[in-house]
């Protein structure tokens, strides 16, 4: 008897343990997935995904990085100037003919050295000093955008016109008194490539000071990880096929695990109007002055999220072997380029963060 | 005790953990909710959900005489139909795996694929 009474015993501490592992589900607090949405910034949308103990505490976290988002969008704005702040678009109205020198906040001043550094860098595929060959392109695209019919290309001898200033040495910086001044009064500047990822990386960088973790900031496409996700595992990401008609059957390209990292892709499929049913994306190098067609996607991993976007931009436009090199000479910086077949070339490293993804 | 109560006893004892396995398989079932849903989010809020295994189309106001037409088809979601200046949502293509999102920004409108708790989803696509 004394056997039986030992195996009743031990269903009994089995279903003990079954019904601890319920209630444990209950009792302690794990930390919940939230995300939230915003519209407002970056002309883009922006994601926030957090795991938090409470909702209260994603809350507020997701307050603070919405003013901070609110300001860097203000600030590095060119279409609009906003009350009591000289912002970009300030830096570039004309008064008289000619542009004034301006007192800018600091972000300004940090955003575009940055900007200069990364010139020299891509060997001026980013270069913020293109805005008036940018603009004649934007307006372009809004017309074929709201009259499809008739939409057009601009005119090349507009282009080149207007690629005559774009010589960022205009581009001058007082670091001392805070002050931006363009010294060619028909050149803009147009930070688009640059100022969303170098925006994303301040307000990281913010968050990580205040001591926030298991934080991801998608910020149109711009995707920077802070900690860890689910379960205490890296954040789970794919890239989208950049091929359109291919999307249904394979949505995604690849997945990557990724904590405390950047990834950010540029692509042809993003933002684009169409002219005589071939379509022209936003991407414009600076030597053709039309949109690049080496690849239909470029995607760059890397730490910081600026520097990411502007690798990606640029890599975009030059050949993977004028590539490799620049990121060749950088740390912690791996590379994906699908080119326009759909092949896909990866830096050697690349392939240490992705993982199969089978989960439908 | 002799060999045929040792073995009775065995069987007692195989018949108990199988079944206080079977009761917590159940529960586990009782506890998860199949499959996965097609969520919609205007400005950020989520109005509804809806669950990929249905067939369904549902038009979607947003203020200002915004409107977008959802389908739920085959188990995809994809934007039959809007009237936003710019109709990217529309070209999207169909989604259906978790994490997946259509956007309309200019109504602030997000479709978005979530899973039931007890499988992986992806944070985010780029």
């Amino acid at each position: 008897m004394k056997r039986k009474s030992f195996s009743i015993f031990l269903s009994v501490i089995l279903l003990a343990s079954q019904l601890s592992f319920f209630t444990s589900c209950n009792t302690v607090k794990e930390k919940q997935k939230f995300s939230e949405y915003y519209f407002d910034y970056f002309d883009t949308v922006t994601t926030i995904t957090g795991y938090t103990e409470t909702e209260e505490e994603f809350k507020s976290i997701c307050e603070e990085i919405k003013t901070e988002l609110n300001n860097y969008h203000k600030l590095y704005n060119i279409y609009f100037r906003y009350e009591g702040m000289n912002n970009i678009c300030v830096i570039n109205e004309l008064i008289d003919g000619k542009h004034n020198v301006v007192k800018v906040d600091e972000k300004i001043i940090d955003l575009l050295l940055y900007s200069k550094e990364m010139y020299t860098l891509t060997n001026g595929k980013i270069n913020v000093a293109m805005g008036s060959v940018l603009s004649i392109w934007h307006k372009y695209r809004n017309l074929g955008l709201s009259d499809p019919a008739n939409a057009e290309l601009p005119p090349q001898n507009l282009l080149k016109e207007a690629m005559k200033h774009t010589d960022i040495n205009n581009l001058e910086i007082d670091e001392e008194n805070n002050t931006v001044f363009l010294s060619d009064p028909e050149m803009i500047l147009d930070v688009g490539a640059i100022a969303k990822g170098y925006a994303v990386e301040r307000i990281a960088e913010y968050l990580i000071n205040k001591g926030v973790s298991d934080f991801l900031l998608n910020i149109g496409g711009n995707v920077r990880t802070i900690g860890m996700g689910k379960n205490n595992e890296p954040w789970k990401v794919g890239i989208e096929n950049p091929d359109i008609e291919k999307q249904e059957e394979a949505p995604h390209i690849e997945y990557l695990k990724l904590s405390d990292m950047s990834l950010v892709t540029s692509g042809c499929y993003q933002r684009f109007y169409e002219v005589n049913g071939k379509n022209y994306h936003h991407i414009i190098d600076p030597e053709t002055l039309l949109p690049g067609n080496k690849y239909l996607s470029v995607s760059v991993l890397t730490k910081d999220s600026g520097l990411g976007d502007a690798l990606s931009t640029s890599l975009f436009l030059m050949s993977i072997e004028d590539g490799k090199k620049i990121v060749e000479s950088l740390e912690n910086v791996e590379v994906m380029w699908v080119k326009t077949d759909g092949e896909q070339i990866y830096t050697d490293g690349f392939k240490n963060y992705t993982f199969e993804y089978e989960n439908k | 005790m002799n060999n045929k109560k040792k073995f009775k006893n065995d069987i007692i004892l195989a018949v108990i953990v199988i079944a206080v396995a079977a009761v917590g398989l159940l529960l586990l079932n009782i506890f998860k909710t199949e499959g996965s849903f097609a969520v919609i989010k205007i400005d950020g809020k989520e109005t509804e959900r809806y669950p990929l295994s249905v067939n369904t189309e549902v038009v979607i106001e947003t203020g200002d005489n915004g409107r977008n037409t959802l389908v739920i088809e085959d188990n995809k979601a994809f934007m039959k139909d809007a009237n936003c200046p710019d109709k990217i949502c529309e070209g999207h293509s169909k989604i259906s795996y978790k994490g997946e999102t259509i956007v309309c920004l200019p109504h602030k409108v997000v479709i978005e694929i979530v899973a039931d708790e007890a499988t992986d989803e992806l944070d985010a696509v780029v």
